[in-house]
Order: C-alpha cells, then structure tokens, then sequence
C-alpha cells in the first residue's frame, strides 16, 4: 500500500513537467501563427480583412488573432514568456518590448520574409532612427507597426463657455495650462464637475520625463550609470503635479476618469486632453457629431517657462515581434505576415485606427498631410524624441507612478518622493 | 502496525483510486507551484531571462527584511503593515456579521423571505471582478455615490471624502469592496451549520423558558463553535491571500502604498518588475503566516469538543 501511495505521489508530482512541457515545432507543412495584439476595434476590423487576404494567398498558414486591452497584453505575452509559452508574433509598446530583445526572446528580423531585399533596404524604407530601438548589435528586431506622438486636443466650446478664446488663450507653457485650467474647472464644494485638462496617468515615460527634461532633467545620464539626474528639475516637476492633485490646486486626479475617453463624449467633463493622431479615429466613432462639428482642434505640447530644452512629449513605438522560441518556419511565416501587413500603411492611417507606420513614403504622403492637425503632430515629432527604453524602462516607468502619485494623493513630500525614486531606480541601473 | 484483513486492503485500494484525481490536480495547481517557489526564492531569477538563475542563498530574504527598506512606502515591512491592517478590519466585521445575517435569516419564518435574502447576500461572490471593479469605481468616483450617500447622512454638500486618494478612506474602501463581495459566502457557510443543529435543543430550551437572545448565547453560538472556527479560517486566509480588490484601485488610479498588501506587492514584483525570485521569497513568507495563523486558531478553538 505504502509502494502504491509512494508511486501516485511521484506521478502526480511530475505530472506539471510532463503538462507543462513544450512542444514549438511546427506541425508537418500547416503552419498556425498565434499573433497577439492589442485592442482597437477599428485595427481589428482591417487586419481581419487583411488576414484572411493573407491566408487565402498563403492556404498552408491560419492565423490566429487574439486581442487583449493594452494594460493587460503587457502582462500577459511578459507571463507566457516566463513560462515559455509566448506567442509567436506580438506587439507592444517598446518601452515594454525592449527587454524581450535584450534577454534574447525574440529573433531577428527575417527580411527576405517579410518582403525586403535585405535590411539595408528596410532601414532605407523607414523614417531616420525610428529602427535604432530595435536594433541591437547590428541586428533588426522588429518592424514598426505605429509611432505615435501626444499632443493637446481642445474641445473649444468649453473654452468659449469660461469666457476663453481657444484660438488665443490655449496654453503654451505648463504654467499657462494651470492658469487656464483653474479658469475652466467647475467644482462643487471640492468636487471636480469639470476638468481644464489631465494628465495621461500612468504613462509617465510619455510625458512627465519630457516635462523634467524640459527643465534640464534626465531619467538617465548619458553614460547611463546614474539615475534621475538634476534633481531641481525633478522636484520642480513633482511640485507642479503635488499642485495639480486634490491636495493643491484641486485641477485633476488619477482617480478621475481617463480624459481622453470623456473628451470624446463632448458633454462639458473636460476642456482638453493629452492624446495622439489615432484620437480622431476614436472621436469619429464615438461621436460623430462632435467629430464634424469643428469644435475642436489640437495644439502643441507645452514646456515651461524658461524651459532649457524645447522637447514636446515622447513618441513611442509599437514594433512587431517574433518569438525565438518558434519553429523556424513558423518565424519566417510570422515575419511575412507582418510584412504583409506593414504594406498597407495607408490603411491602417485612413481606416485601421488612424496609426502612422513611419515609413518615409507614408510621412510624405498627401493622405497623412491631409488630416486634420496632421502638421501639429508632425512638428511637435521634430521637437521630440523616442520614449526611453531600456532592459528596464517597464520597471522605471512603475517607480515614477509611485512618485507623482504619492506627493499627489498620498501626502508624501516632492523631496523624499524623489529621494525614493532615486534610490530605487539607481539600484536597477547599477543591477544592469 | 495495524493489519488489513482482504477486504479493508481492497477498499483502501479503491479509496486510492478515488483520490488519485484530487491528488493530481493539487498536484499541478499546489504542490509544484508551493514547491518551486520555494526553490526560485533562493534565486536571483528574472522574469524573461534566458540565462540559469543565479544561486543567491537567503539573499531575497534578507532584502525582504532589510532595515535600509523600512521606511520605505512599498517596502516589504509596510506590505506585511497593510496586509494586517485588511485582514483584521475585514475579517472581523465579515466573521461576525455574516454571522448575524446567518442567524436572522435563519430565524424568519417565511421560505421565500429566506432564499430571497441568501440570493442577494450571494449575488456580489458571483460578479466578476470587471463588473464588481466597475460598479464601484462609479461609487467611489468623486462625484460618484459614495460621497452623495456621506453628505447626506452628514448634512454636508460638495465634500470629497477622497475614497480613492487618501491614506485610511483608500484602505476603507478596499475592506468595504471585499466585504460586499465575500459576506454572501460566509453567510450561506453559517447558515448551513445553523441547518446542522437538532431542532429539539432549541424546543427544550424553549420548553425551559429560554429567551431569544438566551438561545442564541447558550445553543447556537457553542453548538455552532465548528462552523465559526471552519469560517474564521477561511475568511482570514481569504483576506491574507487579497489581491484582485487591490489591483482594481491601482488600475484606476488610487496610490500604492497604502494598499500594497503582500499579494500585490509579489504580483508588482513578479511581473511588473520581473523579479521572480523576490515574488517567490514574498510568497513564501506569506504561506508560512497563512499556516501560522491556521494552526494558532486550531489551537485556539479547540473544535472537536462540541457534542450534541
């Protein structure tokens, strides 16, 4: 009985290996790709229209697309990695994406696949340096899906209805946008009925470090050995959002709606917001109304007043990946793919999302200039850089949040905020 | 050494058989994970490395523990702070007013009355967490119903009680979403043991001249002693174990730091930052809490002396 007792425990213990073991080859000449992506109902709507495109002209490839909310693909295509389970072909953000290229999780990219003489001839197709994010060691890592920039929408029948005029009174500097925004708040008691504007919680590497280094700040130094360099300028930026918060100005809050969507619902929430190109797309389909009614407009990133570097906010990339894990055929299927998809860049500007894939021949076409306020993102792009990514920006990114939002809701001094994320983000340096 | 006769090694065997798939899935889903966090947490092992984690010895304890880190918002030392905090300020209202619900429901005559309270005590444990992260986040939105429902009672008007933002109201708000959530659960638990007790008890003691509140302190609570210790258990190693209500706040915005319970400091640490190894140590010290307290309860109560 003992023996019996014995012989079930081992079996059911080395069952989770024997469950969990992989298996990545490919099955015979049908190849499945298991594409992961994130949502956009309008992107989904093209690419299933350009997959089954793909497929029909590829009958020995199916294509399995699943989508998740961007937040949550993050985590998920991060968990199915650490357990060897990722998916074939993804996209995220690079300040995510990063890492995966670093810790040797993905392959290069197979040109000749995805629809290229050779990579001389891919980098001679993109927009200068948008590649050297995914290029490591000379080698090509991922072909860009979107870049996308932020800058102001305004929604100008709210500024008209506190007495502002949008087209001069729109703010350059971010003290100009404290200003106007306590000019257009509406409260109840300390109850915000109406924003001016809020920030783009918790996406902090887009628009809070352009807003220290606007002071002369830097997330890293340039020999990248030290952390959080100039600490005037941090503190400068942490007391402008301890000021924002419910505990200074009372102007906006983490814990308000995200002000993007409201801004979209043109029900006097909220007078401007911090978004991309692709936000029209999402006004057009929410309401069509506003969206023609010519009520907003979109202005320039601020900087502060006697700001030392005139940078607007960062612009990020979503580059497709192709796991290294994959069967080799199942990567050079991927990588056609995303190939194939890449060469609709029209599309997906016109009809997949509003997203600019940074191609020289889309940022010069006349489909692009034609957009309404095309010119403001494009020269605000001029004025910025890529967000920062590194083998650890996901994780910089998370102590900043901390930061800002202890001095702005949890009472913590600009100074021992600062002096924790000083701490905390030297000691990941100094681990890479 | 006792000896089976034939028949009692066949049942036995049997008994095994019957277990085997109970064994296995505790075996996939506990014993190997319980197993190989236990083993990670001697590691220096990164999320997405390809590279053999490095052997660091105690290393990721002793950072857990490590003085430099105690004042520290999100320190180790403030998550076993804020864990406390929840579990008592929860599991205390939740054990012993889900008691009572259990007890009035139990006494009222009518059955509809009855299934109609235990379905809408149970209703919120069913929600899922999207639709529970969502009601709530319109409750507690500032000029949500939370800060209506204040001010009425109060008499006050346009005064955010900062549900999400400040330090206690954001820790109240987590105890109030969980408490919403679970109380159904315990209170079926109850109002099961309460079924489990002999009606002629309480017809004796009615026959004695008892008093409603003179049965429920001398009948119900003693008889019912197995049942309250069955409930405490679960509802402290429920309420160690906190996670999803946590994680709803910090994605909409409310701060960190006073709702960094262990839980989601090893789901910040493991996923978000992608110290595996650290995760793993957190957890580990987490099961040895959970079965601390499981076993001081145990020895607490006492629970098998209760005879009817």
């Amino acid at each position: 009985m003992k023996r019996a007792i014995a012989l079930l425990s081992m079996i059911a213990l080395m069952a989770p290996a024997l469950l969990f073991a992989k298996d990545k080859k490919a099955d015979g000449k049908q190849i499945t790709i298991n594409y992961w992506t994130h949502e956009d109902p309008a992107r989904t709507q093209l690419e299933k229209e350009l997959i089954a495109q793909f497929e029909a002209a590829n009958p020995n490839i199916k294509v399995v697309r699943t989508t998740q909310a961007a937040v949550k693909l993050i985590e998920l295509v991060q968990t199915a990695f650490a357990a060897n389970q990722g998916p074939d072909m993804f996209n995220l953000p690079i300040e995510n994406e990063y890492a995966y290229i670093t810790n040797r999780r993905v392959a290069p990219v197979d040109a000749k696949a995805a629809g290229y003489k050779s990579a001389k001839d891919i980098a001679a197709k993109y927009a200068p340096g948008v590649l050297d994010a995914v290029t490591v060691d000379g080698k090509l890592y991922g072909l860009p899906l979107e870049l996308t920039n932020w800058c102001i929408y305004i929604n100008k029948k709210v500024f008209r209805s506190a007495g502002l005029d949008p087209e001069k009174d729109y703010p350059k500097t971010w003290e100009d946008m404290m200003a106007v925004s306590e000019k257009l708040v509406i409260k109840d008691g300390n109850i915000l009925i109406r924003r001016g504007f809020d920030f783009r919680y918790p996406y902090y590497l887009t628009f809070f470090v352009p807003m220290v280094e606007q002071l002369g700040g830097k997330l890293i130094s340039d020999d990248g050995k030290t952390a959080i360099v100039n600490d005037a300028a941090w503190l400068k930026v942490l007391s402008y959002m301890q000021q924002w918060g419910p505990s200074g100005k009372n102007l906006g809050s983490p814990t308000y709606k995200n002000a993007r969507n409201l801004f979209n619902l043109d029900n006097n929430d909220i007078a401007m917001a911090n978004t991309g190109l692709y936000q029209q797309g999402r006004i057009e389909k929410d309401n069509p109304a506003f969206f023609k009614s010519g009520e907003w407009m979109v202005v320039p990133f601020p900087t502060f007043k006697g700001a030392v570097k005139n940078t607007a906010a960062c612009y990020y990339g979503h580059y497709f990946m192709v796991n290294d894990d994959a069967a080799k055929e199942v990567q050079e299927a991927s990588w056609k793919l995303a190939g194939f998809l890449l060469s609709h860049g029209e599309d997906y500007l016109t009809r997949g999302g509003n997203i600019i894939q940074p191609t020289k021949a889309l940022l010069e076409s006349k489909t692009l200039k034609s957009m309404p306020y095309s010119d403001v993102f494009i020269k605000d792009m001029a004025r910025a850089h890529m967000i920062y990514y590194g083998p650890s920006s996901a994780e910089l990114q998370t102590l900043i949040r901390n930061a800002v939002e202890s001095v702005m809701l949890s009472g913590v001094t600009p100074e021992k905020a600062l002096a924790t994320l000083k701490a905390a983000a030297q000691e990941i340096i100094d681990e890479q | 050494m006792p000896r089976y006769s034939g028949i009692e090694r066949k049942q036995a065997r049997w008994g095994l058989i019957f277990v085997a798939p109970a064994m296995l899935f505790f075996a996939v889903f506990s014993y190997y994970p319980i197993l190989n966090a236990f083993a990670t947490s001697f590691f220096n092992k990164r999320a997405l490395s390809k590279a053999p984690p490095r052997f660091i010895g105690l290393d990721n304890y002793l950072r857990l523990f490590s003085l430099k880190t105690a004042g520290n918002e999100l320190s180790f030392y403030n998550s076993l702070r804020s864990t406390a905090i929840f579990t008592v300020g929860t599991f205390v209202p939740l054990l012993v007013l889900s008691l009572l619900a259990a007890a009035l429901i139990a006494s009222l005559d009518g059955k509809r009355a009855k299934r109609a309270l235990q379905v809408a005590y149970y209703t919120p444990a069913v929600l899922s967490s999207v639709v529970a992260a969502t009601i709530w986040m319109l409750i507690f939105d500032p000029r949500g119903l939370a800060n209506q429902w204040l001010n009425g009672l109060l008499g006050l008007t346009g005064v955010d009680h900062l549900w999400l933002v400040d330090r206690s109201m954001e820790q109240l708000s987590t105890m109030i979403i969980y408490f919403w959530k679970y109380i159904g659960y315990f209170v079926i638990l109850f109002i099961t043991g309460l079924s489990s007790i002999p009606p002629t008890i309480y017809e004796a003691a009615r026959i004695d001249g008892a008093g409603k509140l003179q049965v429920f302190g001398r009948i119900t609570l003693p008889l019912l002693k197995p049942t309250v210790v069955m409930v405490s258990i679960m509802s402290m190693l429920q309420c160690l174990k906190t996670f999803s209500t946590q994680y709803m706040l910090y994605t909409n915005g409310a701060p960190r730091g006073p709702i960094n319970v262990i839980t989601f400091n090893i789901y910040v640490t493991g996923i978000q930052e992608q110290y595996l190894g650290r995760a793993s140590a957190m957890s580990v010290v987490l099961f040895v809490v959970m079965l601390f307290f499981t076993w001081f309860q145990f020895r607490l109560s006492k629970a098998d002396d209760v005879e009817y």
